[in-house]
């Protein structure tokens, strides 16, 4: 048993696949159709180049319910690490990403986090 | 741009007001007033947020809706037009098919054809997580380098990019 891929629900695969490149900077992967969605993945050009993202269709009810609900709570819906946090957030800032939280030393790592807009809030994180 | 608490919070209930399923929606500038932020900071900071302004917020809310009761049945387009908060059956129509790729009647058609249990949306058209994994071809699990190395017919070309990719990080590590 591997973990090779993880996914994350988006309001829009359009949307979301111009943010998680264009402005995060990870490369597309596959972009299948199927059915009226797409089978949409990403890679990090810094991580594994078989670890994929599925940039998964918010299409049930049930997800979207769940989705909105945990971006009102400010919960994060994954996060990803990197090395240089304030270079990051410094970076996305530029690019006109939102923060709900800048970079703050907690415990063993410093975090910030991000909206995807695309319903997902996401935490950066570099260990110390 | 960093957003605070509050205004987080403000824009937040103003995106719950903007889906309400009222008989008499309020209008955008109504809704920046509730959230106490001017109507200008309003569209910039929701659409910075969220990805949309308020307005195609409102539109895709009202077409999901659109979609769930076309998919359970029991209404008719015109019924759902209304239901929805639209006066215009031809601009919701002609919204709906460029939004949705087919018309509200043919989504309905295909929505029955695949409806399994009465009242239940189909799952080929409210995917729940991972379940379009199911309708891939083979290529799609093949790492980089299986897919650069495999001359099979691609179906896209993001998956070539993928095979470029992979021969790029094999010669960086190589």
């Amino acid at each position: 048993m591997r973990i090779k891929l993880t996914s994350i629900m988006v309001d829009d695969q359009d949307k979301a696949l111009k943010f998680y490149t264009e402005v995060l900077g990870f490369q597309k992967k596959h972009e299948i159709p199927v059915g009226e969605y797409r089978w949409i993945t990403v890679v990090s050009p810094e991580g594994p180049d078989d670890l994929e993202l599925s940039l998964e269709p918010n299409a049930n009810p049930a997800g979207k319910t769940f989705q909105q609900a945990l971006f009102a709570q400010r919960i994060p819906a994954t996060a990803f690490e990197v090395t240089d946090i304030a270079q990051e957030y410094a970076r996305l800032k530029e690019r006109g990403v939102v923060f709900t939280a800048e970079p703050a030393a907690m415990g063993a790592v410093t975090i910030a986090v991000f909206s995807d807009t695309c319903g997902n809030l996401i935490q950066l994180y570099q260990p110390i | 741009m960093l957003v605070g608490p509050d205004t987080f919070r403000r824009l937040c209930r103003a995106r719950e007001l903007l889906a309400e399923e009222t008989e008499q929606p309020l209008t955008i500038r109504e809704v920046a007033r509730r959230s106490r932020i001017s109507p200008f900071h309003f569209i910039r900071q929701f659409e910075a947020l969220f990805g949309l302004t308020p307005h195609q917020f409102r539109i895709q809310a009202r077409l999901d809706r659109a979609k769930r009761l076309l998919a359970t049945g029991g209404h008719s387009v015109t019924e759902v037009c209304m239901e929805v908060g639209m006066s215009s059956l031809g601009s919701f129509s002609n919204l709906f098919a460029r939004r949705v790729g087919a018309t509200p009647s043919a989504y309905q058609e295909q929505a029955r054809a695949a409806t399994e249990e009465p009242g239940v949306l189909p799952k080929q058209l409210f995917p729940g997580c991972l379940t379009l994994m199911g309708g891939l071809p083979a290529s799609a699990f093949r790492n980089f380098r299986e897919a650069s190395a495999a001359a099979a017919p691609v179906e896209c070309g993001s998956v070539r990019q993928g095979a470029a990719y992979a021969n790029q990080t094999h010669e960086h590590h190589g």
